[in-house]
C-alpha cells in the first residue's frame, strides 16, 4: 500500500521541482546599468527600456535613475522598486526636490556660478503665490496691509540677505482663516502655482516643482512624460497663464471658453492686445530665468520680478539695447545655448544683454546694425532692428507695453 | 551489527497504531523535516546574505530577484519557517489532547515546550534580519518590551542590542542568535526530544496488554511512510515557494520612528493586541509568560490521562487540561482577530 | 525466467523521480551558488599623457602589475603577474624576478629559469583623443 503512495508521492515531487525550474525560465532577464556617477548597479531598464533618455544633459549612462528617483534599484518587482521613489512619479516636487536634483554639484549650488536653482524656485512668487494670498487676505480684512505672511506651502528664505525683508512664510490653511470667503478661496483657487498639480483632468494639469515648467506635455496629454527641457513652448506656460479669470465676488474660477485656432487666439484669452513679438515668440524668448525662477528673496507682487520690457530687445529713440561681447568661453550663455543648440554661438559674438545682466542668448548682433533671434522653441528666425534711428514716434518717458501697443499691437 | 542512531529511533518494529495520520496527524515528523529544509535553505543563503545595516536589505533583494532559484530558497525558507509555528503548535495542542505528556513522558513535553520557544525565538530573529521598513515594530517595540523588565531589563536590553538603541551591532547579534546560538540549542534539544521519545516507549500507545489494536509494522515500513510524507510535505513547500513569495520591503535607511501601518508578526500580534490595554511590562511580557507557564504546568496540576486512554483523541480522564489549552488557543486566536478587524 | 513484473516496473518508476528530482535538485543547488553579485572590476588604466614618457623609457608600474615599455615604433606592455602562481615581479637591471619561487624573466617577458614555464603576457595598449595612454590590464 506504501509502495504505492511512495510512487504518487515521487511523482508529485518531480512535478513539483519541474514546476518551480520552469518558472525560473520564465522569469524576465534583469538589464543592468552602471551609472558612472553612482557607480551602483540598477535594474530599473529591465521595465522600463523603452522610456526616451530625458535630456541629453542627463544621460542615462552617467546618472542612470534612481539618483534622481529613488527607488530600489536592486528590486524586479515592480511595487518594492517602485516603493521608496521620490515624489510618486515626480521627483522633482519641492518637498523631495533637493534630495532628487539638489546638492552642490547639481542644482543647489552657489549662487555665483548660476547652481542656486532650487533655493531661488523655492522662494519664487510662482511657488509661493504668496502676492496673490495676500491681496485676497488685505481684500477680505484678514490682514491690515499687503505685506505677505503666507504662502502656498511654508519656506523661509535661506539666501540672505534679502533684498525684500521678508524671511518666512506661513503655509496658507483654510482651517485657520475665519472668514468664509478665504475658505472658499482656499477651495477653489489655490490650483497654480508650482506645489498644486492644477485642476484635475483638465488643461490646467501640469506637474509639480521643476517639472511644472521643464517637462512639458507633448501632443498627447496622456502616457509618460519623460522630458526635461529649456525650450518649453508657450502652452505649457498656459496650463497656468491665460486660463481665465478669477471671479471675487463667487470666489470662483472662470475658465475661459473661446475657441482657438490661431497661435494668438490660442495662446491670449481675446481680452487684451498683444504685439507680433508677444505671440509669435514663446513666453520663454523673453522672460528671463531671474524672472520664472525668482532670485532668492520672497517677493510680495509679481511686479517686482518682472523687468524684461520692449525696451530690452529693442532699445528706445536715444539708446540702444544693452548688448556683451562674450570673450570668456565658459560664460553662462555658452553653457545656455548648448542645452539648446539654435545658433552656433561663439567667442566674439555679441548677444543681447537685459538690464540685470541675463544674457539673452538665443539672439546676436549682425554686422549691418540689426539684430537677429531665433525662437526657443519654435525655431523660427526673426530679424529686427532697434528703435533708434527708425521712424518710430515714441515718448522715451513711456516704455510701458500699453504704450507701445497703442501702435504696434496686432489689432491696428 | 551494532545498531546505529538511525537504527535506534527506527526500531525494528512498531505499533501500527503509532503511524496513523489520523492519530498524529505526522505533526512531530513534519516538523523535524521543516527544521531540515530551514537548515539546508538557511545555509544557502548565508552564501548571499549580508548581515550589516548598510547592505542587508540589498542582499536580501539580490537573492530575491536577481540568484537564479534564490527566491525559490528565500521563500521555502520563510514558509517552512512560518509552517513550522503553525505545525509545532499542532503537534503541542495533538499532545494534550491525547494525554501524552503523562508520567514518564513529562520531562519530553518539557523539552519540546523549549523547543516550541526556540522556534518562536528563532522565526523572530529572522524576521528582524530582513532589516527593512517591514519589520521595524518587531525591532522597536521587542526591543523595548525587553527593557521594561524590572531590576535586569536595561542590562537584558543591551546584551540584545549591543547599544543605546537598535542598529548594526543588534543586527550582527540578532543574526549570530539566528544562524548559530538559537540553532544550536535547537540541534541539541531536538536530537534529546526525539532520542526521549523513543526511551520513553515510542508515540504514546496503551500498554501492550490494554491495546485494541495489535498490529506492528517494520522499520521499512515505517521508513517508506516517513518518506511519503516528507515528499508531499517537500511538494506542498515548493509550491508555496513558487506562487507566495516572502514579504520584502525597501531597507531601513535610519532607525527613525515607526510608519503608521506598523505591524507586529504575525504569531505576535495578539500581543500588539494586548499592548493596547495598558503597562506593557504586564501585557507584553508577564501574559506571555504565565501563557507559558500554564502550558509548562499542564502534566503537573491537572489530572493525568489513565493508560488505557492513551493513542486516542480527547481521552475523558485529562479534559481539564484539554479545556484550559482550549482556551488559550481560542482568546490568542480572538486577540490576533480583533486585532487585524479593519478600522472603522 | 526473469519476469519483470509491473510492481518492479512501478518501483523502477518511483526511483526514476526520485533520481530526476535529485537531478533537478543539485542543478538548483549549482546554479544558486553559480551567481556572481559583484560587477567585474575595470581593466582600464589611464597612465596620463603619452608625451610623460619618452622614447627608450621602461616604466614599472606595481598597481596592475605591469611594464610600460615606449620604443621608437610606439608603446607596449607586459605584464608582471609571474606566470607561476601569480606574485608581483620585482626588477633588477633587466631581469624580472619573482620574489614566491625563484622564477626569472628577461626584459622581453621570455622565461631564463623556472619554476614558471611561459613567458610573461603582453598586454594591450592604445592611445586615446585626448593623447593618453590606455592599458587594458589581463581580465
Amino acid at each position: 500500500m506504501t509502495n504505492r503512495f511512495l510512487l504518487i508521492a515521487s511523482a508529485i515531487l518531480l512535478t513539483a521541482i519541474g514546476l518551480t525550474w520552469w518558472l525560473q525560465s520564465r522569469q524576465v532577464q534583469p538589464v543592468a546599468i552602471t551609472p558612472s556617477l553612482t557607480d551602483q548597479i540598477e535594474y530599473c531598464l529591465t521595465c522600463h527600456a523603452d522610456l526616451t533618455e530625458i535630456s541629453p544633459s542627463h544621460p542615462v549612462e552617467t546618472y542612470g535613475c534612481v539618483l534622481c528617483h529613488g527607488g530600489e534599484r536592486l528590486a524586479l518587482d515592480a511595487n518594492l522598486a517602485h516603493s521608496s521613489m521620490r515624489g510618486g512619479n515626480n521627483q522633482s516636487d519641492l518637498s523631495v526636490v533637493e534630495q532628487s536634483c539638489g546638492g552642490s554639484n547639481c542644482h543647489s549650488g552657489e549662487s555665483a556660478e548660476g547652481q542656486d536653482h532650487i533655493q531661488r524656485v523655492m522662494t519664487s512668487i510662482q511657488s509661493t503665490y504668496a502676492g496673490a494670498i495676500a491681496n485676497v487676505r488685505y481684500t477680505y480684512g484678514a490682514q491690515t496691509d499687503l505685506t505677505p505672511l503666507f504662502g502656498s506651502v511654508a519656506v523661509n528664505d535661506t539666501s540672505l540677505p534679502s533684498q525684500t525683508g521678508i524671511l518666512h512664510l506661513e503655509a496658507f490653511a483654510i482651517s485657520s482663516e475665519n472668514n468664509q470667503f478665504l475658505q472658499t478661496f482656499g477651495e477653489n483657487c489655490l490650483t497654480c502655482h508650482l506645489n498644486s498639480t492644477g485642476v484635475e483632468d483638465s488643461l490646467s494639469t501640469r506637474f509639480t516643482g521643476c517639472s511644472a515648467c521643464h517637462s512639458p506635455a507633448g501632443e498627447s496629454r496622456a502616457g509618460e512624460i519623460h522630458t526635461l527641457t529649456t525650450a518649453m513652448p508657450y502652452t505649457q506656460c498656459n496650463t497656468c497663464h491665460n486660463r481665465g479669470n478669477y471671479d471675487l465676488r463667487t470666489m470662483t474660477f472662470v475658465e475661459r471658453s473661446d475657441e482657438a485656432v490661431t497661435r494668438l487666439e490660442s495662446y491670449y484669452q481675446p481680452i487684451g492686445q498683444f504685439t507680433q513679438c508677444e505671440y509669435s515668440l514663446d513666453c520663454v524668448d523673453c522672460h528671463t530665468r531671474t524672472e520664472a525662477m525668482g532670485d532668492g528673496d520672497i517677493h510680495a507682487n509679481q511686479k517686482d520680478i518682472e523687468y524684461v520690457q520692449c525696451k530690452t530687445c529693442h532699445g528706445t529713440l536715444t539708446e540702444l539695447p544693452l548688448t556683451m561681447t562674450l570673450t570668456d568661453p565658459e560664460d553662462i550663455a555658452f553653457r545656455l545655448a548648448q542645452l539648446n543648440p539654435l545658433m552656433d554661438l561663439q567667442v566674439g559674438d555679441t548677444i543681447l544683454v537685459t538690464e540685470q545682466g541675463e544674457p539673452l542668448w538665443n539672439t546676436r548682433l549682425l554686422p549691418d546694425g540689426n539684430y537677429e533671434l531665433i525662437g526657443k522653441a519654435t525655431k523660427q528666425l526673426f530679424i529686427f532692428r532697434p528703435v533708434m534711428g527708425s521712424a518710430c514716434t515714441q515718448d522715451g518717458l513711456e516704455q510701458s507695453s500699453a504704450y507701445c501697443h497703442e501702435c504696434h499691437a496686432v489689432e491696428h | 551489527m551494532r545498531p546505529n542512531f538511525f537504527q535506534h529511533i527506527h526500531p525494528p518494529t512498531i505499533p501500527a497504531e503509532q503511524t496513523r495520520w489520523r492519530y498524529t496527524l505526522g505533526a512531530g515528523g513534519t516538523a523535524i523535516f521543516l527544521i531540515l529544509v530551514l537548515a539546508v535553505s538557511g545555509a544557502l543563503e548565508m552564501f548571499y546574505y549580508i548581515p550589516s545595516t548598510g547592505e542587508a536589505a540589498l542582499s536580501v533583494q539580490t537573492i530575491s530577484f536577481l540568484v537564479p532559484f534564490g527566491g525559490l530558497v528565500r521563500n521555502l525558507h520563510f514558509w517552512a519557517a512560518q509552517l513550522l509555528l503553525i505545525v509545532s503548535a499542532v503537534h503541542l495542542i495533538r499532545v494534550v489532547f491525547t494525554g501524552s505528556y503523562a508520567l514518564q513522558r513529562r520531562f519530553n513535553y518539557l523539552l519540546g515546550l523549549a523547543l516550541f520557544i526556540l522556534v518562536i525565538l528563532l522565526d523572530f530573529t529572522g524576521y528582524v534580519l530582513r532589516w527593512d521598513t517591514g519589520i521595524q515594530w518587531a525591532l522597536i517595540v521587542g526591543t523595548n518590551l525587553v527593557k521594561t523588565i524590572p531590576w535586569i531589563g536595561n542590562s537584558l536590553y543591551k546584551a540584545l542590542v549591543g547599544g543605546a538603541y537598535p542598529g548594526s551591532a543588534t543586527l550582527v547579534r540578532f543574526y549570530s542568535w539566528h544562524v548559530f546560538g538559537l540553532m544550536l540549542l535547537a540541534a541539541i534539544l531536538m536530537i534529546w526530544h526525539v532520542f526521549r521519545v523513543r526511551r520513553d516507549g515510542g508515540i504514546a500507545v496503551p500498554p501492550p496488554k490494554q491495546r485494541d489494536d495489535i498490529v506492528r509494522i517494520s522499520r521499512k515500513e515505517l521508513v517508506r511512510v516517513e518518506v511519503v510524507a516528507m515528499l508531499l510535505s517537500g511538494s506542498a513547500l515548493l509550491l508555496l515557494s513558487a506562487y507566495f513569495p516572502a514579504p520584502i520591503a525597501p531597507g531601513i535607511t535610519e532607525i527613525t520612528a515607526l510608519s503608521g501601518a506598523a505591524s507586529a508578526p504575525w504569531f505576535f500580534i495578539w500581543v500588539q493586541q494586548m499592548l493596547k490595554w495598558g503597562d506593557p511590562f504586564f501585557w507584553g511580557v508577564l501574559v506571555p509568560l504565565i501563557v507559558l507557564t500554564i502550558l509548562g504546568l499542564i502534566p503537573f496540576i491537572f489530572p493525568k490521562p489513565a493508560s488505557q486512554d492513551l493513542g486516542r483523541w480527547f481521552p475523558p480522564s485529562n479534559r481539564l487540561a484539554q479545556i484550559a489549552l482550549v482556551v488559550i488557543a481560542l482568546v490568542i486566536t480572538a486577540l490576533t482577530l480583533v486585532e487585524l478587524r479593519p478600522v472603522q | 525466467m526473469n519476469l519483470f513484473s509491473r510492481r518492479d516496473f512501478l518501483k523502477l518508476a518511483g526511483q526514476g523521480f526520485l533520481v530526476a528530482s535529485g537531478f533537478f535538485g543539485l542543478g538548483i543547488f549549482t546554479r544558486f551558488l553559480g551567481y556572481q553579485a559583484e560587477p567585474t572590476p575595470p581593466i582600464e588604466f589611464d597612465l596620463g599623457l603619452a608625451t610623460d614618457y619618452p622614447v627608450g623609457s621602461r616604466t614599472n608600474l606595481p598597481e596592475i602589475p605591469a611594464v610600460l615599455v615606449r620604443s621608437e615604433t610606439g608603446f607596449s606592455a607586459l605584464s608582471l603577474a609571474c606566470t607561476h602562481l601569480g606574485c608581483t615581479l620585482e626588477q633588477e637591471d633587466n631581469i624580472f624576478s619573482c620574489p614566491c619561487h625563484g622564477s626569472h624573466f628577461d626584459e622581453h617577458g621570455m622565461v631564463l629559469r623556472g619554476p614558471a614555464k611561459k613567458g610573461l603576457v603582453m598586454l594591450r595598449v592604445e592611445q586615446n583623443d585626448q593623447g593618453h595612454v590606455i592599458l587594458y590590464a589581463a581580465s
